[in-house]
């Protein structure tokens, strides 16, 4: 099954492409509300705390730096050396997961609920999507995991193929991180 | 089958002709769908004397042999852009330019109270039905004095009638056919549209935004009074609100303040 | 430029393999044509439905009244009305248009006119069918709910598409379907933009595509970059249904803090407009190659043609807020809007000019897939014109939301659509199943539909014009639009005129399929690739990958001595003196 590069190149183009509407589409959303807030938060409602959503970001940035360095791995054929950085990957994906979780149940616990508003609206919504996002591209980590299982001629072009997935993943989130958390 | 029974006095031309305008400014945009009509009409009628009369003189048995170009001659590229222009210039940004001088000088030229007869008319629409508020001897809104009528819109002729529009749920629309306009009403804000009546009469209001299950019924009664008529409808009423508007009641209040 | 999915692959033998979970983009065509088929009728029965109540309130519907609505003595009652409406809507643009026009023939035409052996990625290819299909079932069981489908418009405008303006599960059901269909569309679009760009067959420029493969390729692009728009707003929608979100609750009943309805609006039209767009465009692919093919002269001015879609395809996503002019967005915003929207006029009036610059001069056979074209070109110019009316503000605010706004978009999107899709099948049934359709009921079929679409859709514009407003279940309450009702019978009973003509179609269709004459590798004397292979093709397309020459429309060549009258693609253009 012989698939140029080009093909492949041009299809996760157009897929990125895809996903990022959908994100763009929610920032676009998100300027509105903002614009149209007097203050934000809203009258009443505490900044969430930086500290799990800057962990977050640190855990799928080192999750990303591995995935670039399984995609290396792979381009060498050392393929024990892919398998680790792979595994790291996702555990750090996972770890990500967790740290989202973890976010979630500080809001809850701080007295934001998912029903309390615009902004919970915003924080809950927006990473709730981004999380599904990350679940589907675990998915594809694990997906990756079997086509490594043993030497074949696709193999580099899928791992590229995940890894800018995977990647993607990352820039939303930094985009989510500055824009809902910091600014 | 009563279509098939047409009568020389009401023809379909005629019956599809929009309600009798009661508005000072409802000519504009009569005219301006009448002399787009005419415009479209215009290149239509080109369009079809080519999809006609080309279907004729070139049918194969007419005409054996095509000419074979590929319409990119250089003459055929400026006709073609010629066309594209014409159809801009004489049809797009006419319609437009006209559309836009409407908007404002009139549609978007806001009538203002202190040196224009103006009365304001607050609009709540709720599923189904129109709420209207006037404001009552004291000019003010949402105090005891205040007319509320449900689906009864009274106004006098030579009046600019402003309107601010809230919905308490879903969106509607409220549009009035023979004024010729609608605004939407959206829970949370606050639209506005002016017009004036100046025929006496009864006419229907409508709700022109899918609104639920009775979106069909939700209609409401325009009264145009003279004004002399208006004065004293405005005054039974405003005696009847004083006496049974209570002061106190939370209910009586719409939450929203009149922001020019 | 090819070396990619181009190789011959053994062919599926298992029923399973062949017809059900099939990777080959003839058959995944064919699917998507029966699902878009029994959708269309669905959805034209649901029309028909509406007709019958407006026309005749309180009558039961003939035949199957009873059947449909047994608590109600065989009438429509108020709220399926608005059911009724909301998936008519959904049913024809979603589970119609875009699964025949984009999904069959995108899938039939794209690989056979460029040469290609399948699309790129034949198994995302049947992956994006089994998702529209799961999509449908969705769609279709939310019909069963005890508080019933989605009710609030095709366009499901929050605040009315909330819990508090539709309670019950129909209207998520409604955005899970929606969303589902969204992610087959994006499959799909991303097989097509690569197909184009890397299995053209050597030789094949951009220039040299049918402009039907042009069509579905600016299709594929719009839908790959504006369905996720749609796609996160019914995400937004869905959350606030049933996670208690904000986003689009504002007013009473936004008790713990304000979204904005209106927001939803916006996000719903920035993907809408550029939707009518990727619904039409195929049409007026397949209406250029046909008005050449039939008048056996080339497309005139075929790159202006190409080049006029592409613009109409990149400002079509820039005007999305005339939808939106009542809303009373800002002025800036909506004289902008109005302004931007009248400069698809320009693209529109080059094309038109095209197709009569392509008949002009021909030598024109009347076949049914002509016949279909020329009446796209009457419909979608007549329909386009009143988007004019529509497009200026003060016009429109009388015009939006009635009967007007109703009869410009079937003229532009159904009546054209369907038109163009008919001539579409019409033309490549022979290829598709090996058998010619019957030419008589074609044409008996063109002018059943052709005659009442016009008084339909005519009278719509009729009665709109007079003040009806839409969405409405019994007109009759309203003493204004008495006049008018007689108007309103005529589109009734051309609407069930029309609909029994399309059982003419049904019946050629099916017999055809069966029995129809064998169809010979090029019935239509048509030089494009997918015509210099056998009648149906064999598995694998192309036993050689053919080696490009000329374009797509050489026709009526002067210096041609073969005793044809056109070229094949893979023939060296014959020059000399013109």
């Amino acid at each position: 099954m012989k698939r140029n590069e080009l093909q492949n190149n041009l299809a996760m183009t157009v897929v990125l492409i895809s996903a990022a509407m959908l994100f763009v589409t929610l920032f676009m959303g998100y300027a509105v509300y903002r614009s149209s807030a007097d203050v934000w938060p809203p009258m009443g409602v505490a900044k969430v705390s930086l500290w799990l959503p800057f962990l977050s970001t640190i855990l799928i940035s080192v999750s990303s730096w591995y995935c670039y360095q399984v995609r290396l791995s792979v381009a060498k054929n050392d393929l024990p050396a892919a398998k680790n950085q792979l595994w790291l990957t996702t555990v750090l994906g996972i770890a990500f997961m967790l740290a989202q979780s973890g976010l979630w149940f500080s809001m809850k616990n701080s007295g934001v609920f998912v029903t309390s508003g615009i902004f919970a609206s915003v924080m809950y919504g927006f990473t709730w999507i981004h999380a599904v996002h990350v679940v589907l591209g675990l998915f594809a980590l694990g997906y990756l995991r079997w086509v490594l299982r043993k030497p074949a001629g696709d193999m580099l072009q899928k791992t590229i193929n995940v890894e800018k997935f995977w990647h993607f993943l990352g820039v939303v989130w930094v985009v989510m991180f500055f824009g809902l958390f910091v600014f | 089958m009563d279509f098939l029974n047409l009568s020389v006095s009401t023809s379909w031309w005629e019956l599809s002709k929009p309600p009798l305008d009661i508005s000072t400014n409802g000519h504009l945009i009569d005219s301006l769908f009448a002399y787009t009509t005419v415009l479209a009409v215009f290149y239509f009628i080109l369009v079809c004397i080519g999809l006609f009369g080309f279907s004729f003189l070139y049918s194969y048995k007419r005409n054996k042999t095509p000419l074979y170009t590929y319409g990119n001659k250089k003459k055929h590229l400026l006709i073609t852009a010629f066309i594209g222009a014409a159809v801009f210039l004489s049809v797009d940004l006419n319609i437009t330019r006209l559309s836009n001088n409407d908007l404002l000088d009139v549609f978007w030229k806001w009538p203002n109270p202190k040196t224009e007869k103006v009365l304001r008319v607050e609009v709540m629409a709720q599923q189904w039905m129109w709420s209207f508020r006037y404001a009552g001897p004291d000019d003010q809104f949402g105090t005891a004095d205040d007319i509320v009528t449900n689906n009864d819109l009274r106004v006098p002729t030579n009046t600019k009638i402003l309107f601010h529009l809230t919905s308490k749920d879903v969106i509607h629309s409220f549009f009035v056919p023979n004024v010729r306009l609608k605004v939407d009403t959206i829970p949370g804000r606050v639209t506005r549209v002016w017009w004036d009546a100046n025929i006496p009469g009864e006419y229907d209001i409508v709700c022109a935004e899918m609104c639920g299950t009775h979106h069909y019924m939700m209609k409401a009664r325009l009264t145009v009074y003279s004004e002399e008529d208006f004065k004293g409808w405005m005054a039974t009423s405003e005696k009847l609100a004083m006496n049974t508007n209570n002061p106190d009641d939370k209910n009586l209040a719409w939450g929203w303040k009149w922001e020019y | 430029m090819s070396g990619g999915y181009n190789e011959i692959h053994p062919e599926p033998t298992t029923f399973w393999s062949k017809y059900i979970i099939s990777f080959d983009h003839k058959v995944i065509a064919k699917q998507f044509l029966w699902y878009g088929i029994a959708f269309l009728g669905i959805g034209g029965l649901m029309a028909l439905l509406i007709r019958w109540t407006l026309a005749y309130p309180g009558e039961a519907f003939p035949v199957i009244g009873h059947l449909l609505f047994p608590n109600s003595a065989g009438i429509v009652p108020p709220d399926s009305y608005a059911m009724l409406f909301t998936m008519h809507g959904t049913i024809m643009i979603f589970y119609a248009i875009t699964p025949i026009l984009i999904g069959a023939f995108g899938n039939y035409c794209i690989p056979l006119m460029i040469g290609a052996r399948d699309m790129a990625f034949p198994m995302l290819n049947m992956l994006s069918f089994w998702f529209a299909f799961l999509s449908g079932v969705v769609l279709l069981a939310s019909l069963f709910l005890p508080l019933g489908a989605a009710a609030g418009g095709w366009t499901s405008y929050p605040t009315l598409s909330t819990m508090i303006g539709s309670p019950g599960a129909g209207q998520t059901l409604w955005c899970v379907a929606i969303f589902l269909f969204g992610v087959s569309s994006t499959m799909g679009a991303v097989n097509y933009v690569t197909t184009v760009i890397t299995l053209r067959a050597p030789g094949m420029g951009y220039f040299d595509m049918p402009l039907t493969v042009w069509g579905l390729w600016l299709t594929a692009i719009l839908n790959a970059i504006f369905v996720p728009v749609l796609g996160a707003g019914v995400i937004l929608l869905t959350l606030d249904r049933v996670m208690g979100t904000t986003f689009f609750l504002a007013g009473a009943s936004a008790t713990s803090g304000s979204g904005d309805p209106v927001l939803f609006q916006h996000v719903f039209w920035i993907f809408g407009h550029p939707e009518v767009y990727i619904l039409i465009l195929p049409a007026w692919g397949i209406v250029s190659d046909l008005l050449s093919f039939f008048s056996r002269k080339p497309a005139f001015g075929a790159k202006a043609t190409a080049l006029s879609m592409t613009s109409v395809s990149v400002l079509s996503t820039i005007v999305y807020g005339h939808h939106m002019f009542t809303t009373q967005m800002s002025p800036l915003l909506t004289q902008s809007f109005m302004t931007l929207t009248m400069t698809i006029s320009i693209p529109s009036a080059i094309f038109f000019a095209n197709w009569l610059g392509t008949i002009w001069k021909g030598s024109i056979r009347f076949d049914s897939p002509m016949l279909f074209s020329l009446g796209v070109v009457f419909v979608f110019g007549l329909g386009g014109l009143t988007g004019l009316h529509l497009g200026t503000v003060t016009t429109d605010l009388y015009l939006h939301d009635t009967y007007f706004v109703v009869g410009h978009f079937h003229y532009t999107m159904a009546a054209s659509v369907l038109l163009g899709g008919y001539a579409g099948i019409y033309f490549w049934f022979p290829k598709m199943f090996g058998r010619m359709m019957n030419e008589t009921m074609a044409k008996i079929h063109f002018w059943g539909t052709m005659i009442p679409l016009n008084g339909i859709f005519f009278g719509m514009l009729m009665v709109g014009y007079g003040g009806m407003h839409r969405r409405i279940y019994n007109p009759f309450v309203y003493d204004s639009l008495k006049r008018l009702m007689p108007i309103n019978e005529m589109i009734t009973v051309s609407a069930i005129l029309m609909g029994a003509f399309q059982i003419i179609f049904v019946i050629n269709f099916l017999w055809s399929l069966y029995k129809g004459k064998k169809a010979p590798n090029n019935p239509w004397n048509v030089g494009t690739l997918e015509w210099t292979i056998p009648s149906p093709p064999v598995h694998h397309n192309y036993d050689v990958i053919p080696v490009v020459k000329c374009g797509p429309h050489e026709f009526g060549n002067p210096n041609l001595k073969t005793g044809r009258d056109f070229q094949y693609q893979t023939e060296e253009l014959v020059q000399g003196p013109v």
